[in-house]
């Protein structure tokens, strides 16, 4: 029989909250799906669409990029950027024909282990019927 | 050789050769365009294409090796050559050709480049001469070719009217004759007559000219520093269309490609790259020799009408206009060398 | 119309008065239907100054090479720089003051009005002639090009041959400008995003086909990043120098560098320098077209900037180019932005 398609994840976790939640998670011994790669990034506005589209690049099914409620940025308005970035970059994955489902972005606050493991779940059910990102990916 | 073809029978040679894989220009996407055609698809009437078919000889990327980690940690390597497949490239102009034969020069002589040459010998060239030239800018006879110049080619076809007069040059270019004997006539000494008149006639045509071409590689010499770079060179974006397009530009990078890191994967490629960019001379110390668009401009000019010329005897011109055509800001090489000529 | 014998004379004075460095305008280019631009230093030289159809270049670009130019030299002259522009040039500038790249004092603005037209697409124009070359363009009043050839004069109507970025411009006559050549004719487009529409139009999958086919062509010559006044970044992430070499980097450091794009021409890659390229632009092209104009593979690269245009504008009721003290896209936002894809 074949194997079941695990997507790889590529989650970019702010440092000050979605992190501290992955961590909560993690240490209340919560179950949620192991396709997640963990990248530390100190703010959801420090991700640069370039790191989105290079993981699509290197491999990720999915990319997650997930930061604090709006007013609890660690440095004031970064999530706010972030907002404004991330929804254009979705807009313009849609109109290049990708599929925008590949790509997510959450809020996630230090005590929100249990919405975390949610996510993660739910965008795992997501991607499996996609199957593997290939349009991006550098294999040739 | 040469022969008479008939056009009537043109369709049934052409069925013939179409046994291996034949590159023609088509009009793909409203621009033509060498691509891969079956027999029906082919034409000898078509403009010039937008990319030179330099592209199927020697192509913007190139596969070396395939290089991994295998199970125990040790490196394994697999060199990667084009593979065995035998094609021709139909309706190249002469010009294009000619510069095929200057890619020969650099990709051969003392160090044969085994990848070139092995995707070279596996394909004949069918030239179609130009009864009238194929583009506004076409300057040939200014750079020692011609509307009909064989350099290059296998075979080179001259329309004749109702007939094709078919002239082979080597074996390659015989065998495809002989591939289908009974279509092909001895030539009259009339049509003989005529081919020459036709060849000498389409050489008054050319719409652009380029006087004293001769002159130009001597006076080239002294004019490393001159200001005439940082002229001519105002209206550059320094974008690699001219170099990408030509049909005699062969310069190259080559990179590793990783595919995985662990474990490792990748490969290395061959891959076109662009005197016009910055990044070409840049050294790793951050120093680079050529800072500014005049001389990357100088280079262009002076690596076709001084370098080359120095080398192999040839300037690595051909004249298809290329350049002068799709240059965003109308740089025109004739211009540039007018003033390099005439520069006292 | 604009009179050209006025932006000549304009032209004349600046320079003999000394205003400005030199003066970048447009001349005759040598292929009959495209001008050309040309740096005029000298007074006599302003005669050669033209303005007609075929005036397409974005000239707001050669503002990078003056401003690397002034950089190198040891006691660079100050004086502005006099600017041809038209009306989607003048929005280029506008946003090269509000990211500070440029200072007002840098420019000596011509701002010359498109009126009721704009300027030709070659090809269009090309495909009327059928092969002839064009010896003379020009509009005439009721918005027909007047093409002269050896076998005479034809009129064809503008929106024959029209950029498709004219038809679809919302301002068609400089908003920023020190002196103002032809009439401000107030011109409204209901078609702004009709190009963008046709795409948004298709399925996912016929999408990813249209721009397949089309980033397929791409030969990676980067003449859109080169021609585009806003692509000033002194490292692009495509080129290999993007890192910095120190007399202390190691070889291990400069193996293990980043190459986020490689060189070779493969989908992945070329998709991602096209999406990379047009993220870096949100906000702030400003539908020039140039980069369309100038691939020489005819690839519709003006659709993807176009897209990040109109969403800027329904998303964040954002425009780009009208006012040099707004804050940029990206660096700014308001608290009722739209946040319904989070989760």
């Amino acid at each position: 029989m074949a194997e079941e398609f695990e997507p790889k994840i590529v989650a970019f976790l702010c440092k000050w909250c979605s992190s501290a939640g992955s961590d909560l998670a993690g240490v209340s011994r919560m179950q949620y799906p192991p396709n997640v790669v963990p990248i530390t990034v100190m703010c959801s506005g420090s991700v640069s669409p370039l790191y989105i589209l290079s993981a699509f690049n290197k491999g990720a099914d999915g990319v997650l990029v997930s930061g604090c409620h709006p007013g609890d940025c660690h440095y004031i308005k970064g999530n706010y950027y972030a907002r404004r970035r991330i929804a254009l970059v979705k807009e313009l994955m849609e109109y290049i024909g990708l599929e925008p489902d590949r790509f997510q972005m959450s809020w996630v606050s230090a005590a929100e282990g249990i919405k975390y493991t949610k996510i993660i779940k739910d965008f795992v059910n997501i991607l499996k019927p996609l199957g593997p990102q290939t349009n991006l990916r550098r294999s040739q | 050789m040469e022969k008479i073809l008939t056009k009537k029978s043109f369709p049934n040679w052409i069925a013939k050769l179409a046994t291996v894989q034949i590159y023609a220009p088509v009009v793909k996407d409203d621009l033509w365009s060498y691509e891969v055609v079956d027999a029906a698809g082919i034409t000898t009437e078509y403009t010039n294409a937008i990319q030179s078919p330099k592209k199927i000889i020697f192509p913007q990327r190139e596969l070396f090796l395939e290089f991994s980690h295998n199970d125990n940690g040790s490196p394994e390597i697999r060199e990667l050559l084009p593979e065995d497949k035998e094609s021709i490239i139909f309706g190249i102009r002469p010009c294009d050709a000619k510069g095929v034969s200057h890619m020969d020069k650099v990709f051969g002589g003392d160090f044969e480049d085994s990848y070139y040459w092995k995707r070279r010998n596996q394909v004949t060239l069918v030239g179609v001469g130009c009864n009238t030239p194929p583009s506004p800018n076409c300057f040939c006879t200014s750079v020692d070719g011609s509307p009909f110049s064989h350099e290059g080619l296998d075979v080179l076809l001259t329309d004749m009217g109702d007939n094709y007069y078919v002239q082979t040059f080597t074996k390659k270019g015989d065998k495809l004759v002989n591939m289908s004997k009974g279509l092909f006539a001895a030539p009259k000494p009339k049509e003989k007559a005529d081919l020459e008149s036709l060849h000498k006639d389409a050489e008054t045509k050319l719409p652009r000219h380029l006087k004293d071409t001769k002159k130009i590689p001597p006076k080239l010499k002294g004019l490393f520093d001159s200001e005439i770079w940082d002229d001519e060179s105002m209206s550059c974006i320094r974008c690699g269309i001219c170099t990408y397009l030509c049909p005699t530009c062969h310069c190259f990078d080559i990179s590793d490609e990783i595919t995985s890191h662990s474990p490792l994967e990748g490969k290395r490629v061959r891959t076109w790259d662009n005197c016009q960019f910055p990044d070409f001379t840049m050294h790793s110390s951050g120093h680079n020799p050529r800072p500014d668009k005049a001389s990357r401009l100088r280079q262009r000019i002076m690596h076709k009408f001084q370098y080359f010329v120095e080398i192999y005897n040839n300037y690595q011109c051909v004249g298809c206009g290329r350049c002068i055509s799709k240059c965003p800001v109308g740089i025109d090489i004739i211009q540039v060398l007018e003033k390099v000529r005439d520069h006292v | 119309m604009v009179n050209l014998d006025d932006l000549k004379k304009e032209a004349l004075n600046l320079l003999k008065d000394e205003k400005v460095k030199y003066i970048i305008g447009y001349t005759e280019g040598s292929n009959g239907t495209s001008a050309a631009p040309a740096f005029i230093k000298n007074p006599e030289d302003t005669d050669k100054l033209v303005w007609n159809p075929g005036c397409f270049h974005n000239l707001t670009r050669f503002l990078r090479d003056e401003k690397k130019r002034k950089a190198r030299e040891k006691h660079p002259d100050e004086r502005p720089v006099g600017i041809v522009v038209k009306g989607c040039d003048s929005r280029a500038i506008n946003v090269l003051l509000q990211e500070k790249y440029i200072k007002r004092d840098d420019v000596f603005i011509l701002g010359v009005s498109c009126e009721s037209t704009g300027v030709i697409d070659e090809k269009k124009v090309a495909k009327k002639l059928k092969g002839k070359k064009a010896q003379k363009i020009e509009w005439d009043t009721n918005r027909n090009l007047v093409v002269t050839t050896e076998d005479g004069t034809t009129k064809i109507p503008a929106d024959e041959v029209l950029a498709e970025r004219c038809v679809e411009c919302p301002v068609h006559s400089p908003v920023v400008y020190d002196i103002f050549f032809g009439d401000k004719i107030k011109r409204t487009t209901d078609a702004q995003f009709k190009s963008v529409e046709k795409i948004e139009n298709l399925s996912q999958k016929e999408k990813w086909d249209f721009w397949k086919k089309q980033f397929d062509k791409c030969i990676r010559c980067y003449a859109c990043r080169s021609v585009c006044p806003m692509c000033y970044c002194d490292e692009c992430v495509v080129d290999t120098i993007s890192f910095a070499v120190t007399a202390d980097t190691t070889a291990e450091e400069k193996a293990q560098r980043i190459k986020w794009i490689e060189k070779s021409p493969t989908p992945s890659e070329t998709f991602i320098y096209h999406i990379i390229r047009a993220i870096h632009l949100a906000g702030r092209c400003i539908d020039c077209g140039e980069c369309e104009r100038v691939c020489p593979l005819d690839i519709p690269i003006r659709f993807l900037n176009k897209k990040l245009e109109k969403e800027a504008k329904s998303l964040f009721d954002y425009e780009v180019g009208f006012d040099p003290d707004q804050l940029s896209l990206v660096s700014s936002f308001k608290d009722e932005d739209p946040e319904d894809f989070i989760r």
